[in-house]
């Protein structure tokens, strides 16, 4: 291990058929196996919402972005997949199943269109982050190449979330409203999605999985979405938010991480629907599934 | 923009309407299909047949947004002249499959007719459908051919078919307009007359399907809705209707 962590911080960068200690593995694994099954479920959250698209173009757009997101999440579990832990059908039975994890984010219901535009500003915006953060340094090569398309794509995401924000902000007091709602609602789930302060022993940091800790990347995420979001007139739903003026910083009230909490135990707002639709649907289409294996398997007659 | 004549309007909106509400229902299947690859081929294809409604709409109105909605979502329920296969909310995916290749071998011969179409765009958006369109039947198809291959599988598709065939019939149902339309030259002859190529190719895929004594159904020139219409449109303007006078 300690010749390992040498070549690691030497900027070495891990291969699939690479030698390397079980625990890297296990946890690149855990890393790559929580995104993807996020892009899938933060897909579903938007799935919603797709039919309901004001407009045929608009909802092309729409349409386009959840096409990406679950693209995102098919190449991660083919990524995941590599390591050799799981293959890609047992990682989907164990998301499913409610076995796997998968951002906090999306164990919430989006109830409102304002919601689904929250999701592709705020959201998407904290996972860019994050994920930026990780693409810096990322010790395991193909990860670190996947996350560059999934980046300049997520960027994407985040400038039509923030063209769908400026029509409602510029827009009539139905939708400022609604969008006022779906910040109070979103706030706090998106600024959790980065999670409490990193460890001072998070093997994510010390493998070069990660190269920021959450409480940097969340205070980034924090600096520019508080005067963005005050600039269109729209408040912050954090009583102690205060702004230091010494510093130029905006630093946040304390951080209730009860709710957070709740989603990794599968018992967030909406994580019983959400996690029970998906495992209905994926039931319901087993037939598929069980055909085309059997064809696969049948001897080539031709 | 060329003024068209109402026959040729009617005609178009018909066509316009039966490719955006199937890529609606497509974009009903993104995330929920039997697996990652079919979810991004649903929406890849749903993708393309909301292009070609705004295409549609867009020779029809102008290329303009607001303008390509206030046809696409604005209209009364009477004045569309969509067809009831495309309406129908289907149970099971079994039964989209079916419907993606029914309709997608329809399309096909229905473009052919209006690739050398005299109303302005309409060749050109023929062109660039028709492209699209070979793929559509490639995936419908090798599909079908692997699931039809294995008899539980087989048997869903058949009682499938046997639900969405008479709705498929209806696709072929002109609008009052069609042989104005067709003197006009925006298309070389009515859809109705590609009817048997298509039953051909049905029944050969679909094999022994009797397509003979099939009732279809009773869309009165394509000026009756399906039950299944209002609740598609109800949810299609939800948003829209929280404030008409918003841009979204």
């Amino acid at each position: 291990m300690e010749a390992f962590e040498g070549f690691l911080d030497d900027g070495g960068i891990v291969e699939p058929d690479d030698a390397m200690p079980d625990a890297y593995r296990e946890a690149v694994f855990r890393f790559i196996e929580m995104h993807a099954n996020s892009e899938l479920m933060g897909g579903l959250t938007e799935r919603d919402w797709i039919p309901r698209t004001p407009g045929l173009r608009h909802k092309m757009a729409t349409l386009a972005k959840t096409q990406d997101e679950i693209g995102h999440g098919h190449l991660l579990y083919m990524v995941a997949a590599d390591l050799g832990v799981k293959t890609r059908t047992g990682m989907l039975e164990d998301l499913f199943a409610g076995r796997s994890r998968f951002h906090n984010v999306f164990h919430y219901r989006a109830k409102t269109w304002g919601d689904q535009v929250a999701i592709a500003f705020l959201v998407d915006a904290a996972a860019l982050v994050s994920q930026q953060a990780v693409f810096k340094v990322c010790s395991y090569g193909p990860y670190r190449r996947i996350l560059k398309r999934i980046i300049a794509e997520e960027g994407f995401h985040m400038r039509f979330g923030e063209e769908r924000m400026l029509r409602i902000a510029e827009g009539t007091d139905v939708q400022r409203s609604m969008f006022q709602r779906s910040i109070n609602d979103w706030w706090w789930p998106a600024l959790q999605l980065f999670g409490p302060d990193s460890r001072p022993d998070d093997v994510l940091l010390r493998w070069h999985i990660k190269s920021e800790r959450n409480e940097v990347l969340r205070d980034r995420w924090v600096q520019k979405f508080v005067p963005l979001l005050q600039g269109y007139g729209f408040a912050i739903p954090d009583p102690g938010l205060a702004f230091d003026e010494e510093e130029g910083h905006w630093v946040s009230g304390p951080i209730d991480w009860e709710p957070l909490e709740k989603t990794v135990q599968q018992a967030g707002p909406d994580s019983a629907r959400r996690i029970g639709e998906a495992a209905a649907n994926w039931a319901d289409s087993q037939w598929v599934r069980d055909a085309l294996d059997r064809v696969a398997a049948l001897p080539d007659v031709a | 923009m060329t003024v068209l004549s109402e026959s040729a309007i009617e005609y178009l909106l018909a066509f316009a309407d039966d490719e955006h509400l199937m890529g609606q229902r497509y974009t009903e299947w993104i995330g929920v299909a039997p697996f990652l690859e079919e979810d991004l081929a649903l929406a890849s294809i749903g993708q393309d047949e909301l292009g070609h409604a705004a295409m549609l709409y867009a020779i029809v109105a102008g290329d303009d947004d607001s303008a390509i909605d206030r046809l696409a979502l604005l209209r009364d329920a009477d004045d569309y002249r969509s067809s009831w296969l495309v309406e129908a909310e289907f149970p099971g995916w079994e039964h989209t499959l079916v419907r993606h290749w029914l309709y997608d071998a329809a399309e096909e011969l229905r473009w052919e007719l209006v690739s050398g179409s005299t109303v302005p765009g309409l060749a050109a958006a023929a062109e660039r459908a028709g492209r699209e369109e070979s793929y559509h039947r490639r995936h419908a198809d090798a599909l079908v051919d692997a699931l039809l291959g294995v008899p539980e599988s087989a048997e869903r598709l058949q009682n499938a078919l046997t639900e969405v065939l008479p709705l498929a019939l209806g696709l072929f149902e002109a609008v009052d307009g069609e042989a104005m339309a067709i003197s006009e030259g925006v298309a070389t002859a009515p859809f109705e007359s590609r009817r048997s190529l298509w039953q051909a190719r049905v029944a050969a895929r679909f094999n022994g399907t009797d397509l003979g004594r099939l009732p279809a159904p009773d869309q009165d020139r394509r000026r009756r809705r399906s039950p299944d219409f209002a609740p598609l449109m109800a949810r299609m303007r939800e948003v829209y209707n929280l404030d008409p006078s918003a841009v979204w």
